[in-house]
């Protein structure tokens, strides 16, 4: 039985079938329109299989099986949307989907990185930060700072801190929050929230599609 | 200044001896008795907050901005490609400012009359749909369909023990209501709507705890306030707003909030 999560940028996937399941990831331009997979989630899912998962279900028993809390928010931060849930005593208290304003963050961040050549491991997390909610509009404010003689890595930079604390007020300002999705492995978004962060990577989507065939 | 309620009833009937339209727009929940008045002429009613023509939503920015209720945007695009004699708009407590200002620039851009009312009615009719057991679309448009009847239903469906909760207008776009079950119950405007008190707030304010509630209410519209207000009162809500059309994410939460509230398709 093979699982994939098909994200805007990347697709990730799950072969049952095979003795020690690892999950593999492909860029979502690379796929054949043929495709086809047992169990999908994610924004291009219902192109590549009959039987789809909504995103924000497969979030919530993803994470439920990787935090043993009962109370907790899980962020997802993709390269299109950001969207929360929360849970408090093991019961669905509230959850956000941010698939307009919040667009585009992270893949705009992966653009930035490759356009100025940029490590982000290397990157300090700046003090001053920039008002983002929106990916595509927040390019405006790294133009601006450069031309007022902000270095290109700390325009950048600030930038990246932006759609942290943008993300971190979308999901209500938790004191501790659950970070899924690629964004996980950039350390400078991990370290630019205003809040303990616990990164659970990228495959909680596909953690939750394990769990949803198991039923 | 106190309103004066006979004075729209009076108004639409020296409109109607004047006019005689056989063909009337509404706009709101004018009151009972001026639909009764209409309704004792045989005139066509037709709700203009409803999505009544296939026309390019665009055609109105030159008359409203396009940061603007939706509903009220669909108005004017019915208003401006129908074939009308007349438009009653309430502009009551029971709708909005928004609706007055649409009402003052329609009787400028329009050549057919276009009345205001005030509806301030209070005889309860009773909302029987609203806690039935139905396909959340098909309640919805048996109480948009019932603005326009004077009288409440002869056969009212019975009530039915609800799994969860929708509160907030009529919306726009009724796909944001399928993924709901049939025992979902309508709390909100809505619920005064069918009641045909407008203007009740203590009825549009009721919720119920014991289910988990969708609060919803249009983009730019002021009842977003409302929606939030109570969500926060209750234990288990989604608290939801929609523009022009229901986008998928939007449905995608909805759908999620019932799976995973434990609401039964």
């Amino acid at each position: 039985m093979i699982l994939a999560d098909f994200g805007t940028s990347y697709s990730k996937f799950l072969d049952l079938a095979e003795p020690d399941p690892q999950p593999r990831i492909l860029p979502t331009k690379e796929l054949s329109r043929d495709l086809r997979v047992d169990l999908a989630t994610g924004h291009n899912g219902k192109r590549f299989s009959g039987r789809y998962v909504n995103e924000l279900v497969a979030l919530a028993r993803g994470a439920a099986a990787l935090i043993a809390e009962p109370s907790y928010l899980v962020l997802d931060c993709g390269s299109r949307d950001i969207k929360y849930i929360r849970y408090q005593d093991g019961k669905l208290l509230d959850m956000g989907w941010n698939a307009e304003c919040g667009a585009s963050m992270g893949f705009t961040i992966e653009l930035l990185e490759r356009y100025y050549n940029l490590d982000f491991s290397r990157l300090a997390v700046p003090e001053k930060t920039f008002s983002v909610t929106c990916g595509v509009l927040g390019i405006s404010d790294i133009f601006d700072a450069i031309t007022s003689g902000a270095g290109e890595a700390e325009a950048v930079a600030r930038f990246v801190k932006g759609i942290a604390v943008n993300a971190h007020r979308f999901a209500g300002s938790p004191e501790k929050l659950y970070l899924s999705g690629g964004l996980c492995d950039n350390p400078l978004f991990v370290k630019s929230f205003p809040c303990q962060v616990e990164p659970l990577g990228r495959f909680v989507l596909l953690t939750g599609l394990r769990h949803t065939s198991d039923r | 200044m106190a309103w004066d309620h006979n004075l729209d009833l009076e108004e639409t009937r020296r409109l109607l001896d004047q006019r005689r339209p056989r063909r009337v727009g509404i706009v709101g929940q004018p009151p009972r008795a001026v639909i009764a008045e209409l309704n004792s002429r045989a005139i066509e009613i037709l709700d203009l907050d409803a999505m009544l023509v296939r026309e390019d939503i665009e055609a109105t920015v030159t008359i409203l901005p396009r940061v603007y209720c939706a509903i009220l945007r669909t108005v004017v695009l019915n208003a401006l490609h129908l074939d009308l004699e007349a438009i009653v708009i309430d502009t009551g407590p029971g709708k909005c400012d928004s609706a007055r200002y649409v009402a003052t620039i329609l009787k400028e851009q329009l050549t057919i009359p276009v009345l205001t009312t005030v509806n301030l009615d209070r005889e309860s009719c009773g909302y029987p749909y609203c806690r039935a057991e139905l396909d959340l679309i098909e309640k919805f448009q048996a109480i948009t369909e019932g603005v326009k009847i004077a009288r409440p239903p002869a056969a009212p469906p019975a009530p039915c023990h609800p799994t969860a909760g929708f509160w907030g207008v009529p919306p726009r776009d009724f796909s944001i209501l399928a993924p709901f079950p049939a025992t979902t119950h309508v709390y909100g405007w809505t619920r005064c709507l069918e009641n045909k008190t407008p203007t009740d707030l203590d009825l549009e304010m009721q919720i119920n705890p014991a289910v988990p509630m969708v609060f919803f209410a249009q983009s730019f519209c002021a009842k977003t306030a409302l929606a939030r207000h109570l969500a926060r009162q209750h234990p288990h809500a989604l608290c939801l707003d929609i523009d022009l059309h229901t986008t998928s994410s939007a449905k995608a939460k909805v759908q999620a909030f019932l799976e995973l509230s434990g609401v039964a398709p």
